[in-house]
């Protein structure tokens, strides 16, 4: 017997994890679900695009006076821009469906008191939670992402553009992911971890629609703008990496951890 | 037969223990010392067959001291525990009984530090599970009330899982997870999911997770309750085994299997204690199930 540390035991409780995860269909649902559902937004979308340019190009043969196709029907602003929006509206429904077990499921068959007297800390089961979703979202993640990759490269979209794109929709997989897990943590109901990490992904999409009706209350209008995932997501996708907008997705995960983390001490002391 | 393979493992875990203390002191690392230690170990323990229970008879109390002091636990304006005051020595078989909502399982949730108590103090080893939970956990083995085990894993998968969870790594968790299939004969079952197995392999199981560190504390809840008779036979014969070795803390609310296994016995009513003391006098007056009832012992 060897005396081991912190990472062992967490190494343990991801191997658990994995073990669960891909021990059930639903991970594999979901990842077909995923890759199916941005399969479909991408054609639909390459359809609609093909059925203008097939509309500009009858009507030039039909002597009308459209003889040009205008600038902003091209890949990327008729495919790609819509297909990531779509996709990340996608994600909210998604990926709580993944996070939804992942702690409730041991609180309601009970084994949430064997992991916690066993020689994991809180600290090391949360990390070890999270580390294992994050995993499988990022697997999601590379999966979904061959549709847009492609129309980026047709696109004449360059390389950088596409890791930007990539970034974006993977940390904004990663926040959904961790919203999720905090639901999941503060449960033993997947179905209210499900239903309430749909609400506060829902919720925290955008706000942008509101600013307009509140020039009184500036400052209500900033936070608001603030807290919303779509704009900050929307420059990724323009292929801007913005430090302000890459603290955004790493504090929403951070201030998830320390919820989660706070679950389980509350579980102490509530019961 | 089935007597003597326990006894055999019981000793050879008794060993186990007393030279992986030592072991821990003098090195971090498995060397080879330690590999000689554990084939003279496992030498030793073919030599052992009744003569493993008289040793550990004789061997020296080990196991932990509970005590707790006014001890209480309030959910909202719910009493499940109050001013309860208990100590449980090194070595002992100690049985918690009590009706549905007595308590029992709030005490034991105390001493495993899955929950706070709300005032009095609590130490397992002189350590406290409520600030110190981690020296507490070192020490303990839980089995829950059912088997709170993952269906989805394979009996092998879970046992390396619960060994790593308890720093058991390599060739020690190996070692570890062999000889808990071996001590509680889950040699058929080691490959199956653990929710194809029937409820008593199950609790099997359960009791084995909380052998693999060897813990000096065993806290069992309701070890045997949905178990068919042959079942509850196996699971008593493993517990009885362990008297003398391990600090055992028994929850259960059949009289019989606590007469059968513990040496003093407590009655919790309603989160207090009704009376306590040596298990036979405990149970051995015209209606001890009056106890049950919250009415005080004579």
């Amino acid at each position: 017997m060897t005396r081991i540390g912190s990472f062992t035991r967490i190494g343990a409780l991801m191997k658990k994890e994995l073990a669960v995860l891909f021990g059930s269909p639903l991970a594999y649902l979901v990842l077909t679900l995923v890759v199916l559902v941005a399969g479909l937004i991408f054609f639909d979308h390459l359809r609609a695009y093909n059925q203008i340019l097939f509309l500009f190009q009858s009507s030039t043969m039909g002597g009308f006076e459209t003889d040009t196709i205008p600038d902003h029907v091209n890949l990327r602003d008729t495919v790609f821009f819509p297909v990531m929006e779509n996709l990340g509206l996608t994600l909210i429904a998604v990926i709580p469906m993944i996070t939804m077990r992942v702690f409730a499921e041991e609180r309601s068959r009970g084994t949430d008191e064997l992991l916690v007297t066993t020689r994991l800390s809180p600290n090391e089961i949360v990390l070890g939670k999270f580390a294992v979703t994050y995993f499988f979202v990022v697997i999601a993640m590379l999966a979904s992402f061959v549709y847009p990759a492609m129309a980026i490269l047709q696109g004449g979209v360059g390389l950088q553009h596409l890791l930007a794109v990539f970034t974006g929709l993977t940390l904004l997989a990663l926040a959904l992911a961790s919203i999720g897990l905090v639901c999941s943590a503060w449960t033993s109901s997947q179905l209210i971890a499900v239903v309430a990490s749909w609400a506060i992904g829902y919720v925290l999409w955008d706000w942008s629609w509101i600013t307009p009706f509140l020039r009184e209350a500036e400052s209500v209008a900033r936070f608001l703008d603030g807290i919303s995932m779509h704009p900050r997501y929307s420059t990724f996708a323009e292929g801007i990496v913005n430090l302000a907008n890459l603290a955004y997705f790493v504090g929403v995960s951070i201030v998830a951890y320390a919820l989660a983390r706070s679950a389980l001490d509350w579980k102490r002391i509530a019961g | 037969m089935h007597r003597a393979r326990l006894s055999r493992c019981l000793s050879k875990a008794c060993r186990a223990r007393n030279e992986r203390a030592t072991a821990d002191v003098t090195e971090g690392g498995r060397g080879p010392e330690v590999d000689q230690r554990e084939q003279e170990r496992t030498d030793g323990a073919q030599k052992l067959t009744s003569e493993g229970q008289a040793e550990a008879s004789r061997a020296p109390e080990t196991g932990v001291r509970v005590e707790a002091r006014g001890l209480s636990r309030h959910f909202g304006s719910h009493v499940a525990l109050e001013g309860l005051d208990l100590q449980i020595e090194k070595g002992q078989a100690f049985g918690l009984l009590g009706a549905n909502g007595a308590g029992k399982t709030t005490f034991i949730r105390l001493v495993t530090g899955v929950l706070l108590p709300s005032s009095g103090e609590l130490t397992v080893d002189g350590h406290s599970p409520a600030t110190e939970p981690a020296e507490v956990r070192q020490r303990l083995g839980y089995v829950a009330e059912t088997s709170r085990i993952y269906p989805d894993l394979r009996v092998r998968s879970f046992l390396r899982f619960a060994g790593g969870a308890r720093d058991l790594v390599g060739s020690g968790l190996e070692a570890a997870v062999e000889r808990v299939i071996e001590r509680f004969h889950l040699e058929e079952v080691a490959g199956r999911w653990i929710g194809q197995l029937s409820k008593g392999f199950q609790q099997r199981v359960s009791l084995a997770q909380a052998f693999l560190h060897d813990p000096p504390l065993l806290i069992v809840d309701e070890p045997t309750s949905g178990l068919d008779p042959l079942q509850q036979k196996e699971v008593r014969d493993v517990l009885r085994a362990l008297r003398g070795n391990h600090t055992l803390i028994l929850c259960t609310h059949d009289l019989s299997e606590a007469r059968e296994l513990t040496e003093r016995a407590a009655i919790l009513h309603k989160g207090r204690l009704v009376t306590e003391g040596p298990t036979q006098e405990v149970l051995g007056g015209n209606d001890p199930l009056a106890l049950f009832r919250g009415e005080a012992a004579a």
